[in-house]
């Protein structure tokens, strides 16, 4: 029999606030262990949780940007569960009224993965286990997170990867997460059943909790679908659990529970107020949406002609997006700027992570005006190419390295010259010309163009070349 | 009901030390206890809206700006076990 995958994902993204979701401490990643913290976020008694303006708004653009119906009123519930992580015994989190409700992400092949909720609540702080003992660090703790869960619409390995990638883009892209999934700043629960192609049943899932890696994701989910359809096949039954993924051994295995894990007992937490936000306020944050990056490259491809691979790879990191934007704005072809950026600047931007923060010392203005000397026949692309090297070492503009010499370009009789020059000099290509090697002219039009430093127009001179010849 | 059985489950969860002489009166105690709070399931709810939390408060926001944490000394000061900056929960023996 035939079996398909049915997944769906539970993700935590902790949102880039500069303060927790219920107290001043900072979210900063790294500190020495217990040195962002306070009464509030250790979990003191007799303290007042105050939630932070940021993450309400940050939360509801996560929710705009994934086409999530937002609520006007929603309110905060405790969820108990006993374990160290958690110094109150309980987190606040959300239970029947979350933020945003009912959205979706797009995937390529045209499939909707439904979204059936987005709330808000706070990280857990970080346990290390060391020869049995537990040692906590409390910073994390209080750090305000997202979790967006999805509904089970994913039916493939590559539908999961490409979901959780859409969302690290958007989130990224609205800047309400950096989303290091290394850093634990988005980590996945991801749940998996199997059942025959064509049924419309669930079967029974398994959990596996926490990934933080695309690659363990797909190598889990593709373990896990195998390890369910093979117990099936012998008669045996898929018992719901949670699982743990070995990296190491590429394997599952079930988690020893938390202590009464199934029954967190939510209710509202009564030391935090209602939370109302208006039409008006939604459509304030509706308004800071940026367009996403599936929606940029629709449009480079559509108004730019850039090829598909070209425009998406421009997309991807939204602040060299917005440099290809302002440093092609006015200029005749957008291409050339999408070309220098995705060689000679990609070049200098070796990791996903310097792709982007997109540290560079050229100006966007720079770049366009390097290319608008192009545009208006001023330089050749070789010399171009030669600039930019330069600029992109010094942070200099293109004039301090292209002389008013230079941007003259050639006249006739100076092209002439030299391409006659070229002829005389090189009897032995322009004799495998004679014979019929097409080929042969190039190392003639390349004379001319290392004779001219770049300045000459290639295709112009291998006409006059091919003229002299004949 | 409460039961001694109860009662003797949360004194160890709560880390509590109950004396065998004084389950009994503590599980009375108790009983009394959850049998008083059982006292707002008659209350009415006709007219109070989903929302309404005890003070009708809404919107209580705090802006995003960072103050300074405490010392850690201060915040390691309740713990029962310390080491190296850390809260230390010992291996169960
Ligand atoms: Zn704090």
């Amino acid at each position: 029999m035939q079996y398909e995958m049915v997944a769906g994902f539970e993700t935590h993204v902790e949102l880039a606030t500069n303060t927790k979701i219920f107290c001043s401490c900072t979210t900063q990643f790294g500190g020495d262990p217990n040195t962002h913290c306070c009464p509030i976020c250790i979990g003191l008694p007799g303290v007042l949780p105050k939630l932070n303006r940021a993450v309400v708004q940050y939360a509801i653009r996560a929710g705009l940007a994934t086409n999530c119906h937002i609520a006007n009123i929603s309110k905060m519930d405790r969820k108990n569960y006993c374990y160290p992580d958690l110094p109150k015994a309980y987190q606040i989190s959300q239970y029947d009224k979350p933020l945003c409700e009912n959205g979706y992400v797009q995937l390529s092949n045209g499939r909707r993965i439904r979204l059936n909720r987005i709330h808000i609540e706070e990280d857990a702080g970080k346990l290390i286990h060391k020869r049995g003992d537990t040692y906590i660090d409390y910073n994390r703790g209080g750090v305000p997170l997202i979790e967006i869960v999805s509904e089970p619409d994913i039916r493939s390995v590559e539908e999961a990867k490409e979901y959780v990638e859409k969302l690290q883009q958007i989130m990224r892209y609205i800047g309400v997460s950096d989303c290091r999934m290394q850093e634990g700043s988005m980590r996945c629960d991801v749940n998996v059943s199997v059942r025959p192609v064509g049924s419309d049943k669930l079967g029974t899932r398994t959990e596996i909790k926490n990934m933080n890696s695309i690659t363990f994701i797909g190598k889990a989910m593709e373990y896990e679908f195998n390890r369910q359809v093979e117990l099936i096949e012998s008669g045996g039954e898929v018992e719901q659990q949670t699982l743990r993924y070995n990296d190491s051994e590429n394997t599952t295995s079930p988690m020893r529970g938390k202590e009464d894990a199934n029954d967190y007992r939510y209710f509202r937490d009564p030391d935090l107020v209602t939370i109302s936000v208006s039409d008006e306020e939604i459509d304030e944050l509706r308004k800071t949406i940026p367009e996403l990056h599936f929606e940029k490259v629709e449009r480079y491809v559509g108004q730019f002609s850039l090829s598909e691979k070209d425009a998406s790879n421009i997309a991807k990191y939204r602040r060299i997006a917005e440099f290809f934007e302002q440093a092609s704005d006015g200029v005749k072809n957008p291409k050339t700027v999408a070309n220098f950026i995705i060689g000679q600047i990609f070049r200098r931007l070796e990791t996903e992570d310097d792709k982007e923060s997109f540290d560079i010392k050229t100006t966007a203005a720079q770049l366009r005006e390097l290319v608008k000397l192009i545009d208006d026949g001023k330089i050749r692309n070789n010399l171009a190419k030669s600039t930019l090297e330069q600029m992109l070492d010094t942070g200099k503009p293109a004039s301090e390295f292209i002389s008013e010499s230079d941007m003259a370009g050639l006249d006739e009789s100076a092209l002439e010259g030299l391409c006659r020059k070229a002829v005389e000099s090189n009897p032995k290509a322009v004799e495998d010309f004679k014979k019929g090697k097409q080929k042969a002219v190039k190392s003639l039009v390349g004379f001319v163009m290392k004779e001219s430093r770049g300045k000459a127009d290639a295709a112009a001179a291998e006409q006059l070349i091919i003229s002299i010849i004949g | 009901m409460v039961t001694r059985e109860d009662v003797i489950n949360i004194a160890r969860l709560s880390k509590l030390y109950i004396a065998e002489e004084e389950l009994d009166e503590m599980t009375k105690a108790m009983g009394d206890i959850i049998k008083f709070a059982d006292t707002i399931n008659v209350a009415s709810e006709q007219g109070v809206e989903e929302f309404d939390n005890i003070n009708n408060l809404k919107n209580a926001f705090r802006e995003d700006v960072v103050v300074p944490s405490y010392e850690r000394d201060e915040i390691l000061k309740n713990a029962n076990d310390i080491d190296e900056g850390h809260f230390l929960v010992r291996k169960r023996v």
